[in-house]
């Protein structure tokens, strides 16, 4: 099969992608016509406001469904947006006029009032102004809550947020000099568009409110298909191997927390805006828990499924609760059962939040509209085809080594990592050239594993030194260990195992590739080319599989074979073009066919000019892949060699057989 | 009293790595549990005064029924919502427990209504004056019940054999496992005892503060679950420490700087301890990514 051919296959073919235009025009243009068709301004304002709430949920679904980063106080970015505009468009704030404020009356933010309180300042800031300033503030107060919470664990991130969810309302509730407290701002201005005001009238928001979220879920779609959604996708999924295939997890956890926060300050103003009031009351914690319930209903990570949960729960809530219980009511009175009589579903709503979010996660946790794409099963040929060998020797793209370099690829001097009193690597050095495979032996809990998290920045040394291509990397962040060029496997397999195979490899792309938010956003030509290149590139590095790999590109991971799954970790390593390959036991779980197959892969790969660390427990492997062998016991290198030389190594039969098994 | 409930956070989490968000409204309704009980016993109001056996058997029989009916809520939580969602990892099992928790807290609120109830107080207004220091019974008996149970619950988690199965499945419930212990009881066993902690927390709640309500679930619960943190995360003697300074900060900073502030200055210690001393002052097991 052409890899070509299926370059970008989670787009789906012609046919439903014309379906899919046209669903969503059809959609839309029922949305735009909504207002006139239902000609009564209470309903349109109750879709307005189901509007901000589907904005607010596509926000928190950045966080939450995205980057896997559970935020409990998500309202109190929607409080920041909302008085960031009720301050500065309201009477709330009205110090003494003077000079100062001349260029800002000039430019019509403020105008000058002389009445009865004096000579005073009035902020009257444009809604279209403010929108994306209140929603680049927020951006600002989302970095600024989520800096503290990034170390911390998902439950502990969810109660730290939890606390500034509360902290923000009550600070404002006590801050009456720039909220008015709990009486709630007033007297907040509608906006203005040529001249029209808004007014009280609901139609015009319910527009405003209908271009955001369509806006919002378009930035949101471009921000999953892309080297960002990627990123916080992997960090949901797994956060140390998205560290360890390149991703900044400070950078895109922060991000997340900023663009999230960036959609709950844009509806804010909104908001604030239509109901011309705001009181700390309606940003706390029911606020963030009913979000939550949306996404979860809706499915998380889901764009189109968040927008969905977050109507039909507002739209249930304003609307069919009140039907509802009147039939219920009614109901009661025909059979004569006194309690049916009373029930007022829409004072029940929260008990009714609760039993979603408790039946979703017990019996739906994908939502309503769960996020995985429908993947075709593969045809009886695909799955009883012969596997074919691959082979690295035609692959182009993997990083060339700066040649005109001398001395060793790899250095490491006195490397030490202690576990508090578990000394885990003792005093180990070693050194390897360019091109060459090193093998690394040991028993079990010998320390193997250990250099390699060491090497990668995953633990940190405590002391020695570890030179790459003559730069210290010691106490490097994983990250920054794979830009210079290091990429490893993990023993246990650390893919993303909710993403596809070709996902799990443009991951492993990340730190060759350049798309930041804002390209991800405007997706201009030179994105949309990186974005193909890499994944030409992806198909081509799988193609070195075989037909093992390529037939099942868009699969996800989880529902591969373990020798499947070892084979797309390499894959994932490779494509982020490294000049070294640690592999932590790469045959484990494979069959001798398997074994040998990958073997001759790995050996190819070496061909190729790539420099290779391999922990191998299988000596077969050891002796036919490595030109040296270091091995290691409990933390100390004991012997390095030639494999031959290892073999004859006395105190090499005592550690690694046992005192009394021949060697064979 | 935070260090009752806070127990209950740390014991479950000890073992689940779980933040048990129902715990909070456990310890509502464990309050509504003991002003059913006492109310059923004829008490109500504050003028209601027993003395000698009659106040013993009565705050006895309150305590029964508010521990046991919220440890068998706590097992029915983990049987019903949590137990089908053990070894999913994520977030799954914190967003179960905030349903849970909506749904106790819904169920009060439309059960019994939204007015704070009134407490009966059933004990005398005994005062004795101790150089100076007045000390009435209530309290004497709030700290006595208070400190037997916590040294009840250290004698149960140290020297009997489901408290050793604890013990260990708290360090590594895969070899708990391996060893024999039944690690689905030790479970039932932690949220049985956790949650009727919280039941006694309660009734503690409503004799000193003379009033329950829907709503004393959520502050007190963070409170505890913050008491639980500054302690170390997972260690019980840590979280009766944490507990104490708790409710000395929350006193205190309502007398030096404001009530209104008090949450936020509890918060705030949240965060700072999460964020700076992660382990807390008796922990062991850091919040952070290992």
């Amino acid at each position: 099969m052409a890899p070509g051919k299926r370059v970008l296959p989670s787009l789906g073919d012609a046919t439903t992608a014309r379906l899919r235009t046209l669903g969503v025009s059809l959609l839309l243009a029922t949305a735009v016509l909504f207002p006139p068709l239902i000609n009564n301004d209470g309903n349109v304002d109750a879709a307005a406001n189901a509007l901000s709430f589907a904005a607010l949920a596509l926000g928190l679904n950045i966080v939450v469904g995205f980057a896997g980063l559970l935020d409990l106080g998500y309202a109190a970015f929607f409080a920041i947006g909302a008085y960031t505009y009720g301050a500065l468009a309201s009477w709330q704030l009205h110090p003494a006029w003077s000079d100062f404020w001349a260029p800002f009356a000039f430019l019509d933010l403020v105008a000058r009032v002389r009445g009865v309180g004096g000579d005073v300042v009035h902020f009257q800031v444009s809604f279209w102004l403010m929108m994306p300033l209140a929603a680049a503030i927020a951006a600002f107060f989302g970095i600024l809550f989520g800096a503290p919470t990034l170390r911390l664990k998902g439950d502990y991130l969810a109660i730290v947020t939890l606390g500034f969810g509360e902290i923000v309302p009550i600070v404002a509730r006590n801050s009456p000099s720039l909220t008015n407290g709990a009486q709630g701002l007033n007297g907040v201005i509608p906006p203005q568009i040529f001249g029209y005001s808004f007014g009280v009238s609901a139609t015009p928001y319910y527009y405003v409110g209908l271009t955001l979220v369509v806006f919002l879920m378009f930035a949101s779609q471009r921000f999953k298909f892309s080297r960002v959604g990627r990123a916080w996708m992997a960090i949901r999924e797994d956060e140390i191997a998205a560290a360890a295939m390149g991703v900044n997890r400070v950078k895109f956890k922060l991000l997340a927390f900023a663009i999230g926060a960036s959609f709950a300050g844009a509806t804010g103003t909104l908001y604030v805006a239509k109901l011309q009031t705001a009181t700390p009351e309606m940003f706390m914690f029911p606020v963030s828990v009913m979000l939550l319930v949306m996404i979860v209903f809706g499915g998380m990570g889901n764009v189109w499924g968040v927008v969905v949960g977050a109507l039909i729960l507002q739209i249930l809530q304003s609307w069919f609760l009140q039907d509802l219980s009147g039939w219920i009511n009614a109901l009661g009175r025909l059979v004569d059962v006194e309690w049916l009589q009373h029930v007022q579903l829409a004072s029940s709503i929260e008990l009714i939040f609760g039993l979603i979010l408790v039946f979703m996660m017990l019996y739906r946790r994908q939502g309503l509209i769960p996020a995985s794409r429908r993947v075709a099963a593969l045809t009886t040929e695909e799955q009883t085809a012969l596997p074919t060998r691959g082979g690295f020797d035609n692959l182009q793209g993997l990083g060339a080594l700066d040649d005109s370099r001398t001395g060793p690829l790899l250095e490491i001097k006195n490397l030490t990592v202690r576990f508090g009193g578990l000394v885990a690597l003792h005093s180990v050095s070693l050194s390897m050239p360019a091109h060459s495979v090193l093998a690394v032996i040991g028993p079990n809990g010998s320390g193997k594993s250990t250099l390699f998290n060491a090497v990668t920045g995953l633990v940190a040394a405590n002391e020695g030194s570890i030179r790459f291509a003559g730069e210290e990397i010691a106490g490097r962040s994983p990250h920054v260990v794979l830009e210079r060029g290091i990429a490893r496997t993990f023993q246990n397999l650390r893919l993303f195992p909710n993403l596809t195979v070709l996902e799990n490899v443009l991951i492993g792309m990340h730190a060759r590739l350049h798309a930041g938010a804002v390209k991800a956003l405007l997706r201009l030509p030179r994105t949309q080319r990186e974005e193909h290149e890499a994944r030409e590139r992806a198909m081509e590095i799988l193609a070195v599989f075989g037909n093992r790999l390529i037939p099942r590109v868009d699969h996800v991971v989880s529902s591969l074979s373990y020798a499947n799954r070892r084979r797309c970790e390499i894959a994932r390593a490779l494509a982020s073009r490294p000049k070294l390959l640690l592999l932590d036991e790469p045959t484990a779980g494979m069959n001798p066919a398997e074994t040998l197959e990958l073997a001759d892969q790995i050996k190819s790969l070496n061909r190729r000019g790539l420099s290779i660390v391999l922990i191998e427990h299988k000596l077969d492997v050891v002796v036919n892949l490595a030109e040296r062998v270091i091995v290691l016991d409990h933390g100390e290198k004991i012997a390095e060699g030639t494999p031959a030389e290892v073999r004859q190594n006395e105190e090499v039969i005592r550690a690694y057989l046992g005192r009394s098994a021949a060697f064979a | 009293m935070y260090a009752l409930l806070a127990i209950g956070f740390t014991m479950v989490y000890g073992i689940l790595e779980l933040i048990n968000f129902a715990h909070f409204n456990v310890f509502m309704i464990g309050s509504f549990l003991g002003l059913w009980a006492l109310e059923a016993l004829g008490l109500s109001g504050q003028s209601q005064v027993l003395t000698g056996l009659d106040l013993v058997g009565a705050l006895a029989f309150a305590f029964a029924v508010a521990m046991l009916g919220s440890g068998v809520l706590g097992v029915a939580i983990e049987r019903i919502a949590l137990r089908p969602l053990r070894g999913i990892p994520g977030t799954t099992g914190m967003i179960t427990t905030i349903g849970v928790s909506y749904i106790l807290f819904n169920i009060i609120l439309l059960g019994a209504g939204a007015e704070s109830k009134n407490y009966p107080n059933p004990m005398p207004p005994v005062r004795w004056d101790i150089s100076g220091a007045v000390v009435d019974l209530r309290e004497v008996l709030i700290w006595a019940i208070t400190l037997a149970l916590m040294a009840g619950l250290q004698l149960f988690v140290s020297r009997t054999r489901l408290g050793k199965a604890m013990r260990a499945t708290a360090q590594d419930s895969e070899a708990a496992r391996m060893m024999g212990v039944d690690v689905d009881r030790v479970i039932v066993a932690a949220f049985f005892l956790g949650s009727a902690l919280a039941g006694a927390a309660a009734l503690i709640f409503g004799l000193y503060y003379n009033y329950t309500s829907f709503l004393i679930g959520y502050s007190a619960g963070l409170r505890a679950f913050t008491a639980a943190v500054l302690g170390g995360i997972g260690s019980v003697p840590g979280a009766m420490v944490g507990g104490v300074i708790i409710g000395l900060i929350e006193t205190l900073g309502g007398q030096l700087i404001a009530v209104r502030w008090t949450d936020v200055i509890i918060f705030s210690i949240l965060v700072l301890v999460l964020v700076f001393a992660p382990t807390g002052l008796f922990g062991r097991a850091s919040p952070t990514k290992s």
